[in-house]
C-alpha cells in the first residue's frame, strides 16, 4: 500500500521549503544583533554582546503558499570590519539595512550601505530598511516620512521596528520572505546547506530547478 | 556488505549457534539527522533478532571495528513495514520502519536486492516466529549479547528507554542523540525530506477521515447502442445519492473501425445516456473518462467535492494481440479525493474458458504497465491508498457442466458453483488479485444470456454462465454496501453489475496541518540553531607592542569550544586575498577540530623578515591586519593583529639609504616612505650607503686575514645588535664577531626590494657569462648606485682575495656566494611548490657565479676609473 502522508497536501504546505541567505547591515549598536535574536528566539537583551565577526542562524517562515527558511547573517557594524562585508553580501537574497531612529549618522550610514548593495550584490536583492528603536520615539531624529520617502525612491521595503517591543520584527522578516522570488533558481536551497559559506553560493548551480511549485 | 568476507566479521561478534543470515548498510534516521549503521539479522535455533551495529570503518575490515547497538527481538512485539519515500524524484530509498518495545526505529535502505534479502530475512524470521510463537526464555541469547535484561522486558520499564540512542519519533520532542552529534560524522540530511518524513508521520493529528460513497459500476454491452433505453435501474436505484460514479463499460463497439482507429461515436453515446442516468437527488460533475478500443471509464462526482479531487490522470494498457492491442487490457482514472489516493481500473482480460492462466497474465500486465505520470514521480498503480478494480474479468466455471450449473442456478444455489469460479480458485492460490478483497456474490451469473431477455445463451455455444463482470477493491477503511447485478437492463448478453462502498477519505485539517508544520520547522530551526558550533576566543584584539627586523615574536589565541558539537575551525581568506592572512603572520594551527569542552592554543608568529620588510619601509603595507575565524557550518569571528614595527635598514632600498645620513630611526617613517617612494630626494647622496660602508669596513679592518670569512655562520643575537647599532647609531664600536658582519652585509643585500642587479637584466647576465667583456657591459647598463655598489663589493672581495694565503678564501667560492645574492631569485609564493626543478637549479647557480668571478679576477681599474 502507498505509504501515507504522500498524498495531496493543502495549497502552500507541499513540504517545499526555499532558503534564502539574509544579511544585516549597519552602523555598529543600531540593534542589528537584538533583531536577530528577537526575531529567532524571542528576546531581548539590555546589553547585547557587540558582534565582532558574522553571526549565523537560522530562521523558518511559513507563508500561505511556501515555506521560506533564512540563514541569518548578522554581521559586525564596526567601520574597520567595512571591507569584510561584501563576503556576507555577495550571494545573499536578502538584506536588511538597519538604522537607529535616533541618530541621524546611522541613518546618512544606513544610505551607503543601500548604495554599496545597490552597487555591489545581486541585482535581484530583496532589500530592506528598517528603522530600530522605535520604542525610544522621544528621543527620535529621524523622522518617519523621511526614511519612508528615500525607502520608496529606492525600492526598499520599509518598517520602524522595535527589538524591545517586538513591534514589525516577525513583520519585517515576513514582508522579505514574501517578496523574495519563490520559483527561481536563486531560491534554491539545494545547493547551500547551513552556514555555508556566503561567497561560495555564487555561480554554483542549484541542482533542481524549481523549488517551490 | 555481501561479501562472505565482510559477513564473516559481523558473524565474529556472535559466538557458535548464533548466524548472522544477512548484513547490510543502512542509515538510521534521527530527526533530521542520519547516520551509517549495519543491520543484520541474527538467528539461533527458532529465534532471530534484528541487531544494529556502529562500525567505525566502513566496509568493517576486522572485528574490533563493529560495536553491538542494540538488539531487538523479532518476537510478538516486533513490527516491521516497509515505505518508500515517493516524492523524491531521484532517489526512492526504501523505509524500514521497525516498532519493537514501543520504540520506533527508522532505517533507510538503498533499494536493491540487498535490501529486499534483508527485509525478506526479517518477515521470514516474524513468520518462524508466528508459527513457533518461542517463549521469552528463548531468546535468552539476546541478554549475554547486551548485558540487559531491557530488551526482553515486554511489560516495559519505559523509564530505560528514555536513554535509548534510538529516536522515538512520535514522542512531542524530536531528540536527537548527542553521542551521534558529538562524533561529528553525522550528515545533516535536507530539511525537505525530514519534514515531510516527520509530517508523515504525524498525519493522524491533522488529518480525519469523512465518509465517502462510491458506486461502481461495469457493463460488457456486447457491443450494442444504447438507443431507446435508460440506466436509472443500474445507475440511481439506491435511495441515497452516491458522492462518486466510477462506471465501466466493455465491448463498447465491436466495430472494426473501433479497433483499428479507437475512435468511435459510441463513447458520446453512452456518456451522454449515463450522465442522465446518475442520480436525480445530487448534482454531478465528470471528472475523467478514458477509453480504449471497447474499454471505457468515466468517473463522476458531486459537484460539491470538485474543489478537493485533485491530480486527476488517467492510463491505458492493451493486452491484446501482441500484448499491445485495446480490444483487451485495462483503462484507469488516478486521482486524490482529499489526502486519500484513489485508482479506478476497468478492464477486460482475455476471453475463453481455459484462459485463466491469460487472464491472470493480463491482470499483472497491467499492474506493471499503468503509470499516473501528474505525479513526480510518476505513481504506479500500487502507490494508491484505495484501489477498485471492476471490469470484465471473464472467469469462467469449467469443473461443472453448464446443465447442472444452471440447475443449482434455477433452484437459486448459488454455492456449489461459486466454489468452482476460476477467480475464486485463482485468488485462493494466489495467482491474481492479491490484497484484493471481494464483496460475497449473491446474485446469479452475469454471462451468457440471449439479448433483450433472462434466459441463458440458447445459440449452438451453449456457453456456460459465468460470472465475468465483477468488482474487487484493495485498501483500508473500505466497506461493502452492495454488490449485485441488474437484470432489467437486456439489451447486451451481459448484465451490469454494481457496487457500493462506504469509504474513509482522509481529509487534511488545514488549521491543524499549519499548526504541527510550523511547530516541526521551530523544532528544527531550535536544534539547528542550538547545535550550530560556538567558541568564544580569548581576545579579537592580538597586538605586537615592538617588532623588530627578523625577530620573531609570538602570541597565543585561545578557542574554547563552548558549544554542544565538535567544531572544526579555519582561518579563511578575505574576498580576493591570496591567503588567509599577511606574509608577515604564520598561524599555527590554521585549522583544526576542537571536542566540545576543549581548547585549542593558536600560536600567532609574526616576524619581519627581509620578504615584508621593505613593504612595511615603503607603507606598501602595515602591521595590521583582520583574520577572519570561520567555524565549520558556522560562524565567523575576526580577529585583528596589528603591532608596531621599528624601522630598519634592513629592508630599505640601496635608493632610499644612499638619501639618509643619520641612523634610520631618527629619521620619520614617513620621509622613509617618501625616500621609498622616490620623492623629495636629497641634494648630495651618498655614493653607497653607509650601512654597507660601515660593515665592509669592518670587514675590511678586522676581518681581511680572518679564516673562513664568509663561510662561517653569525650569531643571530649578534646579528641583531650590529642591526641595532646600524640603526639607532653608536659611538661604540661596531659589536660582534666579523662572521656576525659578513652575515649582516649578506642580509643587508638579501632584504632589499630587488636584488641588487635588477630582475630584468639576470637573463643577460647569464647568457653572457661566458665573455667578460659582455657582462661589463651589462654592469655598465646597470643604474649608478648598483653598479657603484656592486663594484664596490666586487673591489672588496678583490682585496680578500689577496689574503687567500691566511683567510683560505678563494674566487670561486665567493662568487658563487655572491652570485646568489646579486642575481636573487624571486622570492617563491607561500606554497609555490613547482618553481624552477631541482635539475635546472644548479645551472643558474653556476652561470650567476661565473658572472661575479669575472670581476673577482679581472682588473677593474677601467671601471673604478670612470
Ligand atoms: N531601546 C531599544 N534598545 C535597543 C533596541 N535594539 C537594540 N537595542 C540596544 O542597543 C544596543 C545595541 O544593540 P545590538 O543589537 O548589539 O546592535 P548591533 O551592533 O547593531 O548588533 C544594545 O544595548 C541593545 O540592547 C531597540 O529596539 N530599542
Ligand atoms: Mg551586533
Amino acid at each position: 500500500m502507498a505509504s501515507r502522508g504522500t498524498a495531496q497536501r493543502p495549497n502552500g504546505t507541499q513540504g517545499k521549503i526555499c532558503q534564502f541567505k539574509l544579511v544585516l547591515l549597519g552602523e555598529s549598536a543600531v540593534g542589528k544583533s537584538s533583531l536577530v535574536l528577537r526575531f529567532v528566539k524571542g528576546q531581548f537583551h539590555e546589553y547585547q554582546e557587540s558582534t565582532i565577526g558574522a553571526a549565523f542562524l537560522t530562521q523558518t517562515v511559513c507563508l500561505e503558499e511556501t515555506t521560506v527558511k533564512f540563514e541569518i547573517w548578522d554581521t559586525a557594524g564596526q567601520e574597520r570590519y567595512h571591507s569584510l562585508a561584501p563576503m556576507y553580501y555577495r550571494g545573499a537574497q536578502a538584506a536588511i539595512v538597519v538604522y537607529d531612529i535616533t541618530n541621524q549618522d546611522t541613518f546618512t550610514r544606513a544610505t551607503t550601505w543601500v548604495k554599496e548593495l545597490q552597487r555591489q550584490a545581486s541585482p535581484s536583492i530583496v532589500i530592506a530598511l528598517a528603522g530600530n528603536k522605535a520604542d525610544l520615539g522621544n528621543k527620535r531624529v529621524v523622522e518617519y516620512e523621511e526614511a519612508q520617502a528615500y525607502a520608496e525612491e529606492n525600492g526598499l521595503l520599509f518598517m520602524e521596528t522595535s527589538a524591545k517591543t517586538a513591534m514589525n520584527v516577525n513583520d519585517i522578516f515576513l514582508a522579505i520572505a514574501k517578496k523574495l522570488p519563490k520559483n527561481e533558481q536563486t531560491g534554491n536551497a539545494g545547493t547551500s546547506g547551513q552556514g555555508r559559506r556566503l561567497v561560495e553560493s555564487e555561480g554554483q548551480k542549484p541542482t533542481s530547478g524549481n523549488c517551490c511549485k | 556488505m555481501s561479501t562472505p568476507e565482510q559477513l564473516a566479521i559481523v558473524q565474529s561478534k556472535f559466538t557458535t549457534g548464533e548466524t548472522v543470515v544477512i548484513a547490510m548498510e543502512a542509515k538510521l534516521c534521527q530527526g533530521w539527522l542520519k547516520s551509517t549503521r549495519l543491520i543484520a539479522v541474527v538467528n539461533k535455533g527458532s529465534t532471530s533478532a534484528l541487531v544494529v551495529l556502529i562500525t567505525s570503518r566502513n566496509p568493517p575490515q576486522v572485528y574490533s571495528d563493529l560495536t553491538i547497538e542494540k538488539i531487538l527481538p523479532i518476537d510478538q512485539d516486533f513490527q516491521c513495514n516497509i515505505g518508500t519515500d515517493e516524492e523524491q524524484q531521484d532517489v526512492t530509498d526504501v523505509f524500514l520502519n521497525v516498532t519493537c518495545r514501543k520504540t520506533r526505529t527508522i532505517f533507510e535502505m538503498r533499494p536493491g536486492i540487498a535490501a529486499t534479502n534483508l527485509v525478506s530475512a526479517i518477515f521470514q524470521a516474524i513468520d518462524v516466529y508466528q508459527k513457533n510463537k518461542n517463549p521469552t526464555t528463548d531468546f535468552l541469547w539476546i541478554q549475554k549479547l547486551t548485558g540487559s535484561v531491557r530488551s526482553l522486558d515486554i511489560s516495559g520499564d519505559q523509564e530505560e528507554t528514555i536513554s535509548d540512542p534510538i529516536v522515538d519519533l512520535e514522542s512531542q520532542d524530536i531528540n536527537i542523540s548527542r553521542r551521534n552529534i558529538a562524533t561529528g560524522k553525522t550528515p545533516i540530511a535536507p530539511r525537505e525530506s525530514v519534514v515531510r518524513y516527520q509530517m508523515a508521520c504525524k498525519e493522524d493529528d491533522y488529518t480525519y477521515t469523512k465518509n465517502f460513497r462510491l458506486f461502481i459500476g461495469t457493463w460488457n454491452v456486447n457491443g450494442q447502442p444504447p438507443i431507446g433505453i435508460t440506466l436509472q435501474k443500474w445507475l440511481s436505484c439506491d435511495e441515497e445519492p452516491p458522492d462518486i460514479y466510477a462506471i465501466g463499460f466493455q465491448e463498447l463497439d465491436l466495430s472494426k473501425e473501433a479497433f483499428l482507429f479507437n475512435d468511435t461515436p459510441r463513447e458520446e453515446e453512452w456518456r451522454h445516456i449515463v450522465s442522465r442516468s446518475l442520480h436525480p437527488d445530487a448534482n454531478y460533475e465528470q471528472i475523467a473518462l478514458v477509453r480504449l478500443v471497447g474499454m471505457m471509464l468515466i468517473v463522476f462526482t458531486q459537484t460539491a467535492h470538485l474543489p478537493h479531487i485533485k491530480n486527476v490522470c488517467v492510463d491505458t494498457v492493451g493486452t491484446g494481440i501482441m500484448g499491445k492491442m485495446g480490444n483487451k487490457g485495462g483503462v484507469a482514472v488516478s486521482c486524490t479525493i482529499h489526502n486519500t489516493s484513489v485508482c479506478f481500473i476497468n478492464a477486460h482480460l482475455a476471453a475463453h474458458s481455459e484462459e485463466y492462466e491469460r487472464r491472470n497474465q493480463d491482470f499483472a500486465d497491467i499492474c506493471a504497465r499503468l503509470h499516473f505520470s501528474t505525479y513526480a514521480p510518476s505513481k504506479g498503480f500500487k502507490d494508491h491508498d484505495q484501489i477498485y478494480w471492476l471490469g470484465d474479468l471473464n472467469y469462467r466455471i469449467t469443473e461443472m457442466d453448464a446443465f447442472r450449473a444452471k440447475q443449482f442456478l434455477a433452484g437459486g444455489n448459488l454455492l456449489p458453483v461459486l466454489k468452482l469460479d476460476q477467480l475464486e480458485q485463482q485468488r485462493k492460490l494466489g495467482k491474481v488479485f492479491q490484497g484484493f478483497h471481494e464483496a460475497d456474490i449473491t446474485f446469479k451469473p452475469t454471462y451468457k444470456y440471449d439479448p433483450g431477455t433472462d434466459n441463458w445463451d440458447s445459440s449452438e455455444k451453449g456457453r456456460a454462465p459465468a460470472w465475468c463482470d465483477r468488482v474487487l477493491w484493495k485498501g483500508e477503511a473500505i466497506n461493502s454496501i452492495a454488490y449485485r447485478s441488474h437484470p432489467e437492463l437486456k439489451i447486451s448478453d451481459h448484465k451490469p453489475v454494481s457496487s457500493i462502498f462506504d469509504s474513509q477519505v482522509r481529509v487534511i485539517d488545514v488549521a491543524k496541518y499549519r499548526k504541527i508544520h510550523e511547530d516541526l520547522m521551530k523544532k528544527l530551526d531550535k536544534l539547528e540553531n542550538e547545535f550550530l558550533p560556538q567558541v568564544t576566543v580569548d581576545t579579537t584584539e592580538v597586538i605586537f607592542e615592538t617588532l623588530r627586523f627578523d625577530e620573531p615574536c609570538s602570541k597565543e589565541l585561545i578557542v574554547a569550544n563552548t558549544g554542544q558539537v565538535p567544531v572544526e575551525f579555519e582561518f579563511i581568506k578575505k574576498l580576493d586575498d591570496a591567503s588567509y592572512c599577511k606574509d608577515w603572520l604564520s598561524i599555527t594551527p590554521y585549522t583544526d577540530f576542537i571536542e566540545p569542552g576543549q581548547k585549542c592554543d593558536i600560536k600567532l608568529e609574526v616576524r619581519v623578515d627581509k620578504r615584508s620588510a621593505w613593504k612595511l619601509n615603503s607603507g606598501a603595507d602595515q602591521l595590521y591586519d583582520i583574520l577572519v575565524l570561520h567555524l565549520v557550518n558556522g560562524k565567523d569571528i575576526f580577529i585583528t593583529v596589528t603591532g608596531t614595527y621599528e624601522r630598519s635598514c634592513f629592508g630599505c632600498s640601496m635608493e632610499a639609504l644612499i638619501h639618509i645620513p643619520v641612523p634610520i630611526r631618527e629619521v620619520p617613517a614617513g620621509r622613509i616612505m617618501e625616500l621609498e617612494n622616490s620623492k623629495n630626494l636629497s641634494q648630495d647622496p651618498y655614493s653607497v650607503p653607509k650601512e654597507i660602508w660601515l660593515l665592509v669596513d669592518r670587514l675590511y679592518r678586522h676581518g681581511i686575514k680572518t679564516p673562513g670569512l664568509f663561510e662561517t655562520q653569525g650569531l643571530h643575537s649578534e646579528v641583531l645588535a650590529i642591526r641595532d647599532w646600524l640603526d639607532v647609531g653608536s659611538q661604540d664600536a661596531m659589536p660582534g664577531s666579523v662572521h656576525s658582519v659578513a652575515e649582516a652585509l649578506l642580509l643587508l643585500l638579501d632584504s632589499t626590494p630587488e636584488p641588487l642587479i635588477p630582475y630584468n637584466l639576470h637573463s643577460q647576465c647569464l647568457s653572457a657569462t661566458a665573455s667578460y667583456l659582455q657582462c661589463k657591459q651589462i654592469v655598465m647598463q646597470l643604474p649608478e648606485i648598483r653598479r657603484t655598489v656592486f663594484l664596490y663589493i666586487c673591489a672588496f672581495l678583490q682585496e680578500l682575495l689577496n689574503h687567500t694565503q691566511d683567510n683560505g678564501l678563494d674566487a670561486k667560492t665567493l662568487a658563487s656566494l655572491f652570485g646568489s645574492f646579486f642575481l636573487r631569485d624571486l622570492p617563491r609564493a607561500r606554497d609555490d611548490r613547482i618553481h624552477r626543478s631541482r635539475t635546472i637549479q644548479p645551472t643558474f647557480d653556476r652561470k650567476k657565479a661565473a658572472f661575479v668571478y669575472h670581476f673577482l679576477i679581472n682588473d677593474q681599474s677601467d671601471f673604478i676609473g670612470r
